[in-house]
């Protein structure tokens, strides 16, 4: 069993398109999680700013905001400026660039993400491998969490990884047999984050899957966990503490 | 006991399967405790059900009580079936493209055994619409409505359209499942009408049975879902 289990890509407020939870709390204390980071789900249904708004009204340290970023030009975008979003305090950003109709490897998306220098959490369904790679030539310092990145893209997935160091993975939905550990034997548990994208996505499979990984306690501490202090660029500080 | 409705063996031409074996299959059922497993082959699924058939039965005979054989019958190619050695029968409407109720299967529900099929929301070939159809042609019929349609947004439906069809039963795996979902169906359905499938090694097994496992469900409903249905259906003995 993992010592620390964060979960990296969570979803609290309202989907059009279910009855779901809206706050994620009681899920993770039935399972175990003991945080989480988070989207607002009015961010990604509604209005971008609204839903940062919600996000940060949560003020639970359990509940770490990933607020979403919609580059622009003045009027278009959320926020108003690049500059604003390091007064977020925030300490990963979600983009969504098909959501949001914006061109991910744009020079102004680039010159967004050169300004505010934090790593960045992306669905595989709001972009591709070879979009992620594009924008990982174009800055090779930028860190990417990639969300939801499903069991049948395997193959696009590793040339990914392996075209570009700065992309971490979210497991949640790697679940072809024994996909968790190909990963890790190519690329590394540092390299592999828990995630499940819960409540939309489901929280119960993935949660057993980590406590029953083929792997050394130490690398699935390092998925359960640690890895995220990695891409965070974190040392020592526990999970997106 | 938990019993897995739905496996593969195999490898499958869409995508990566990093540990496609029996062996592997094996250890895994091993370390989360899964009983035994329905598997048919996936080269049986696709373009060689009669060949990928023997290599099912080769496999459950390697592993003596940990496989069920599904026999796939592909009905372009009116495979051979066999009432031995196996839980039943495997069909996929939609790799096949021939409808669930395509008079082509005739020969599948006269054989009599248990069926399992892929069920697929508004697909034109195993909607939950024809479940329901082929469920009232053959009551006797015990038939498996896999991935319960695979789409959640008709995970409801499917349930309500086989409602008044006591022989036709929710098998779970399926990538877009969740926990949440399955105590859903077994509050919708029933759980004694709810079933465990994995789909490994197509999806991993420890994530399938996981979403049973860590599902907000009575102890006694879990335990129905994660194998009781399955030994009640093929008659097989419990402990």
């Amino acid at each position: 069993m993992p010592k620390l289990v964060v979960d990296a890509h969570r979803l609290a407020g309202p989907v059009p398109f279910d009855d779901l939870p809206v706050d994620p709390r009681a899920d993770l204390d039935r399972l175990g999680i003991d945080r989480a980071l988070v989207t607002h789900t009015l961010s990604l249904y509604a209005d971008a700013r609204e839903g940062n708004d919600a996000l940060f009204a949560l003020d639970d340290p359990r509940l770490v905001p990933v607020p979403v970023v919609v580059p622009g030009v003045p009027g278009t975008s959320t926020p108003a400026t690049s500059g604003e979003v390091l007064e977020w305090g925030a300490r990963l950003i979600r983009l969504c660039p098909q959501r949001h109709r914006f061109d991910l490897t744009g020079s102004l998306t680039l010159s967004w993400l050169a300004e505010i220098g934090l790593p960045l959490a992306i669905d595989l369904e709001e972009t591709s491998p070879a979009e992620l790679a594009t924008l990982a030539r174009h800055l090779p310092g930028q860190r990417i969490l990639l969300l939801n990145p499903g069991y049948r893209w395997l193959r696009k997935i590793a040339g990914l990884m392996t075209e570009a160091p700065g992309v971490w993975l979210e497991m949640g939905t790697v679940n072809t047999q024994g996909a968790v550990e190909w990963l890790a034997e190519r690329f590394g548990a540092e390299r592999l984050v828990f995630g499940t994208g819960a409540p939309v996505a489901d929280d119960c499979g993935p949660r057993f899957l980590l406590d029953h990984l083929a792997l050394t306690p130490a690398e699935t501490d390092l998925i359960a966990a640690g890895s995220l202090d990695l891409l965070l660029g974190d040392t020592g500080q526990g999970g997106a503490r | 006991m938990i019993l897995d409705a739905h496996g593969h063996v195999g490898t499958w031409p869409d995508f990566l399967i990093p540990d496609p074996t029996a062996e592997g299959l094996v250890a895994t059922m091993d370390r989360i405790g899964v009983t035994a497993m329905g598997i048919s082959h996936l080269l049986a699924v696709g373009a060689d059900a009669e060949r990928g058939n023997r290599l099912a039965l080769e496999i459950a005979g390697r592993f003596p009580g940990r496989f069920g054989v599904w026999q796939v019958y592909n009905p372009h190619h009116r495979t051979p079936l066999t009432r031995d050695g196996v839980w039943g029968v495997k069909l996929h409407p939609d790799v096949h493209l021939c409808r669930l109720d395509d008079p082509r299967y005739d020969p599948v529900w006269e054989l009599g055994l248990p069926v399992l099929a892929h069920g697929q929301t508004d697909s034109p070939w195993s909607d939950p619409d024809q479940f329901a159809t082929v469920a009232a042609r053959h009551p006797g019929v015990p038939l498996l409505l896999g991935h319960t349609g695979l789409w959640p947004s008709g995970f409801e439906r499917a349930a309500h359209t086989v409602a008044d069809h006591p022989n036709v039963y929710l098998d779970v795996c399926g990538s877009k499942m969740t926990g949440r979902w399955i105590a859903r169906l077994a509050a919708l359905a029933g759980a004694e009408r709810v079933l465990f499938g994995s789909d490994a090694c197509f999806l991993d097994l420890r994530t399938g049975y996981g979403r049973v496992a860590l599902a907000p469900l009575s102890d006694a409903d879990r335990a129905l879902i994660q194998g009781a249905n399955l030994a009640r259906i093929l008659a097989l003995p419990t402990p």
